[in-house]
């Protein structure tokens, strides 16, 4: 079974990275070829294991990842405190099977999207391939150091590739972009910092204890004596091997008893619980990268600054290590802080929801208007998250890979129109349908795509959160309904604004603002650029009409963090509550 | 006249037993005399011959100290010198750092063509190393200031190298106004606690066990005087005022090794004071003088970070980063109960070869490519990408970012700290953790700034220089172990517990 599939995904753009960094400055189109080639690996890759992944296996987060690899990294003795464990741990689940298969497509449609950059193509596509590495090992790893350091890793290649190739305010994004990302990454820091000198690894403690013998596999007997025995306080600190694993960090059994984040420390800052505080922390890191009002102000500048093929990865692949993050990490870890802070976190969807349309609604330049509608969709991930209910769950899985693919088709749109006319603001182009009718066909389909139309695989995702939030009040009590009720109306807000913008572009008598008459060539689609949009659409269409191809692969998983969360949830939220007031 | 015999004959036979313990002193000493005598020639070939001469012995003593084997069978050097793991570990990193400035040296310009004092300053450099081997090793208050003074003494003369530069002159006057200042404090500060113990042993229990009879008070004042003398070498506030005008005016190598060498030693001496703090009996009698200690992180970390941010000079902003790190240091020294000594001693190594290396590129910089400003930086790292890749490197693993190892120096010492807080419930080291965690966003504005101007600015004059080949491997050099160091740190940490593990 085990293939190193998985490092094979993370480190072929690494490797075609290096080849890259080898080459001459002058073979340019060579350059290209490997950066396109190392994509497309990766993408064939996510693909393979797309129909390998055995979607029907249960898993629930804590166990049932598939591929895993786990190797031994960096472990040392920390003298009377025990030893500190790093391990190269990578595995996948119904969570990040879907961001595996995304990252892999849109990976080659940023490739090929770039193909007109001429500004320093080495540098370009060694930091592009860099970003590819970093986002896929963030969405395969399961060691929290891991997976920190992918994410840490994002930031540079992000920075410089806004910074250098960006439009006329790119300094500023880039800056804007570095440092909320990089407060968000700290308040993930410290919280890292408090789980690992928390948390043992079973598995290896019970080998340091001596209750597995060395080669033996790992049984669930020994670990549950190491818990049971760790629980009443029996094993000398100099025997526990902390761990940054992610799974070992979602059982309670494997807090240590008296440090500051175990589930009955009863520790109180600002008369909230450790545990709370922490969730709200690692919660702030994620909101930022979502982006979550009132934590998203960086984005549309950096949408609107970045090149084209890079605010499509921004859009499409970068913006979902937040929601990741969240599914993969907060939840799990702290459900009890999850189960109690549903309102907020759901609040800030609505909110996003809201406000997002309205400021799309506002805006003149059409690529904003598509940054804010991501602020808006991307809300929809926190309220079906926020629900836990499986129907929750999955829509905000499910959304987050179809606004992967579409907000990536409506990048590309936008980037046609300003390639040819060096503008793009809305009211300075009206009845573009009669110049440029394929181009417009492929608007109209990414906006009835953004839009939720039946059909394309936005209204899966955006019916399943409903369907979620609506249920929740009764399946779990967290929601209260009124809060999906509004959400309904960022559904109406997003029609109007796609609608209005399309009426005021598109339809009409052909006129474009007389300054850009001289330079504006406006033909219609190219063939690199069908190549890029036609197949966004057929997949957009394809997971619209038939949902089953990725809720099969997903919706265990899903269903078994879900039941996970909750269960846990609810007793641990009354037992830190409990704690807390003796 | 018997007994003085006697007790004389002693002494010598106790110097001489212990006197195997000091291998690594005695042959700097040694070196030092023959470059001195050496200098005396008028001959060419033998001035030529000087740096590589002291490189020499440096690079003998550095091979000492990792061999090891040199201890005297547990010998305490007269109760004066200990010559414990500890300082065996801080002696590899004092004589690689003399290796390095050497080495920055030997490319500097403004060096080559110095006329008169070459063979002194290299002199220097071994004298400066041999009083930071010696401030490692002190365990008596006595020796504390004498090698203290060795090193600032050696410090004064090599910032006034360049004699013909005012900023030069200046930052040395500033710089042995305030030495000596923080000299005179810390010596009346002992006075206190010879005054109160009748020791000046101040690494035994004893010491501090007579210290529980005084008032608490006045011992707390004379800790805080002490601490004014080893704050003025690891430059934590408000001991930090000479920083910015030496880095100013010094000559390029020996910036860097001050911002390495006597900082590493200074954070010796306090790790060696402050360890009585950490045992049970101790515990929670001395909590005025750990509230200062963390109240003078909290300042120096704010101070370092904050100042750093209006800087226009680049030798000005890594002064005050080099202020910052003293504070992550100084809050590295408070988690006690917790084995912050390897942590402390892996930042030290981490900080060892990234300032080295970010001081080398400010020299390239200044040299061949007449930076005075941060603006003049303005496009240079896309005229030299490999100069401008470096230049990154050092600066994020400053910052403390992934995959470089000042991030893993980070993550020891926070995590240190983490422990201790769990431990003991102090609400200062959660403040030391959040706010040294938060910094590091401020950090990142500021060192941010010089790839700001080396790759996003468009440099107009592109002239093409060619940076020489020696100067090309030395940045990759003190760039690999911050890699290597990264993703392997267990390498470092398990050789540094064995070394620690060795008393004497």
């Amino acid at each position: 079974m085990n293939d190193f599939i998985l490092s094979g995904l993370i480190f072929t753009p690494l490797l075609a990275a290096l080849v890259v960094l080898l080459m001459p400055i002058r073979l340019q189109k060579p350059m290209k070829a490997v950066a396109l080639l190392g994509t497309l690996v990766q993408m064939g890759l996510a693909i393979l294991l797309y129909f390998r992944f055995d979607g029907a296996a249960l898993s629930n987060g804590q166990q049932g990842y598939q591929f895993v690899e786990k190797l031994n990294w960096i472990n040392f003795s920390l003298g009377t405190l025990g030893r500190f464990q790093i391990e190269y741990f990578v595995g996948v689940d119904g969570v990040s099977i879907s961001m595996v298969l995304l990252t892999g497509i849109i990976g080659v449609i940023g490739v090929i999207s770039s193909w007109t950059i001429k500004k320093n193509v080495k540098g370009y596509f060694l930091l592009y391939l860099l970003l590819m590495t970093s986002v896929m090992g963030c969405f395969l790893a399961l060691d929290f150091f891991l997976f920190y350091l992918f994410f840490e890793f994002m930031l540079l290649p992000m920075y410089f590739l806004i910074g250098i190739w960006g439009g006329p305010k790119r300094e500023y994004a880039a800056i804007k972009f570095f440092i909320y990302t990089l407060v968000g990454s700290l308040f993930i820091l410290i919280v890292m910092i408090g789980l690992y000198t928390s948390v043992i690894d079973p598995a290896a403690t019970a080998a340091q204890l001596g209750l597995l013998e060395k080669g033996t596999a790992i049984n669930a007997n020994a670990i549950a004596q190491v818990q049971q025995l760790l629980q009443q306080n029996t094993i000398n600190s100099a025997e526990m091997v902390r761990t940054f694993s992610i799974p070992a960090m979602m059982e309670p059994a494997n807090f240590i008893p008296g440090s500051l984040l175990h589930v009955l420390s009863g520790t109180v800052l600002w008369d909230l619980p450790l545990r709370f505080i922490a969730f709200l922390l690692l919660f702030a890191g994620f909101a930022i990268k979502v982006p979550s009002v009132p934590v998203h102000t960086w984005l549309p500048d950096a949408h609107v600054e970045a090149p084209t093929p890079i605010s499509v990865l921004l859009a499409a692949i970068l913006l979902k290590v937040g929601g990741y993050g969240l599914i993969r990490i907060v939840y799990p870890i702290f459900p009890d802080a999850g189960a109690y802070f549903s309102v907020l976190v759901g609040g800030l969807g609505v909110l996003s929801i809201i406000y997002g349309a309205l400021c799309a609604l506002a805006m003149n330049d059409l690529k904003k208007l598509i940054a804010y509608s991501s602020v808006s969709h991307m809300g929809f991930v926190l309220l079906g998250l926020a629900s836990l209910t499986a129907e929750g769950v999955n829509g905000a899985i499910y959304m987050m890979f179809s606004h992967g693919i579409i907000s990536a088709m409506l990048f590309l749109v936008v980037g046609v129109i300003y390639d040819r006319a060096h503008d793009r603001m809305i009211l300075n182009f009206r009845g573009l349908a009669k110049r440029m009718p394929a181009y417009t066909t492929f608007v109209v389909i990414a906006f009835f795509a953004s839009l939720g139309l039946p059909g394309f695989s936005g209204f899966i995702s955006e019916l399943l959160v409903l369907v979620g939030g609506f249920s929740a009040p009764e399946v779990t009590g967290l929601l209260p309904r009124w809060l999906t009720i509004v959400a309904v109306f960022g559904l109406l807000l997003a029609a109007a604004y796609y609608l209005w913008a399309l009426q005021r572009m598109f339809f009409g008598k052909y006129w474009i603002f007389p300054e850009l008459r001289e330079k504006a060539i406006l033909t219609d689609l190219n063939a690199r650029e069908y190549l890029m949009l036609v197949p966004l659409a057929i997949l957009a269409l394809l997971f619209g009409i038939f949902p089953h191809l990725l809720l099969d692969k997903i919706g265990v998983t899903a269903t078994g963090f879900t039941e996970l969360v909750l269960q846990n949830g609810q007793e641990q939220l009354h037992m830190v509550l409990s704690s807390m007031r003796r | 006249m018997n007994e003085q015999a006697a007790t004389l004959s002693e002494s010598i036979n106790a110097i001489i037993a212990g006197a195997g313990s000091l291998l690594p002193e005695l042959l700097l000493a040694g070196f030092f005399l023959l470059l001195v005598t050496l200098d005396l020639f008028k001959s060419k070939s033998i001035k030529q011959l000087l740096p590589w001469l002291a490189a020499t012995g440096l690079f003998a003593t550095l091979i000492i100290q990792i061999l090891g084997g040199y201890t005297s069978g547990g010998v305490q050097f007269l109760n004066l010198l200990r010559s414990d793991g500890l300082a065996r570990f801080a002696g590899i990193l004092f004589s690689g750092a003399g290796i390095f400035t050497i080495l920055l040296s030997l490319q500097n310009r403004q060096l080559e063509k110095l006329e008169k004092g070459r063979g002194e300053y290299y002199a220097l450099i071994l004298m400066l190393v041999l009083g930071l081997n010696l401030m490692a090793k002190s365990i008596n208050l006595l020796m504390v200031f004498l090698a203290i003074e060795v090193v600032s003494i050696a410090s004064y003369i090599l910032t006034l190298t360049l004699k013909d530069n005012k900023r030069s002159v200046e930052a040395g006057l500033k710089y042995i106004l305030y030495g000596t200042l923080s000299a005179g404090v810390m010596l009346y500060g002992m006075s206190f606690f010879y005054g109160l113990t009748g020791s000046l042993s101040y690494t035994e229990g004893n010491f501090w066990q007579s210290l529980l009879q005084a008032d608490a008070l006045l011992v707390t004042v004379a800790a805080i005087l002490v601490f004014a003398g080893f704050f003025f070498k690891i430059s934590a506030a408000p001991f930090h005022f000479w920083i910015p005008d030496v880095y100013q005016g010094a000559p390029m190598p020996i910036v860097a090794l001050f911002s390495t060498g006597p900082k590493m030693a200074g954070v010796i001496i306090i790790l060696r004071f402050v360890a009585a703090f950490a045992d049970p009996t101790l515990a929670g009698v001395f909590t005025d003088i750990t509230l200062f200690l963390g109240i003078a992180a909290l300042a120096t970390l704010a101070i370092g970070n904050f100042t750093a941010l209006w800087q226009r000079t680049p030798r000005r902003l890594l002064a005050y980063s080099s202020v910052s790190h003293a504070g992550f240091l100084l809050m590295a020294l408070l988690a006690f109960g917790t084995n912050y000594t390897s942590g402390v001693l892996f930042y030290l190594t981490v900080l060892l070869f990234m300032n080295f290396g970010i001081f080398l590129f400010l020299q390239i910089a200044e040299e061949e490519l007449g930076v005075q400003q941060l603006e003049n930086f303005e496009g240079l790292g896309r005229l030299y990408p490999y100069l401008g890749m470096m230049a990154l490197l050092y600066l994020l693993s400053l910052t403390g970012l992934p995959p470089l190892a000042g991030f893993m120096g980070k993550l020891l010492i926070f995590s240190n700290v983490w422990e201790a807080y769990t431990a003991t419930n102090q609400g200062m080291l959660l403040v030391l953790l959040v706010v040294g965690i938060l910094l590091t966003g401020v950090a990142l504005f500021y060192y941010i700034r010089i790839p700001y101007y080396l790759f996003f600015k468009r440099n107009q004059t592109a002239e093409n220089l060619v940076i020489s080949l020696s100067n090309k491997l030395l940045l990759g050099f003190f760039a690999l172990p911050l890699l290597v160091l990264f993703f392997k740190p267990d390498l470092l940490l398990h050789w540094i517990e064995t070394l620690l593990a060795q008393t004497l």
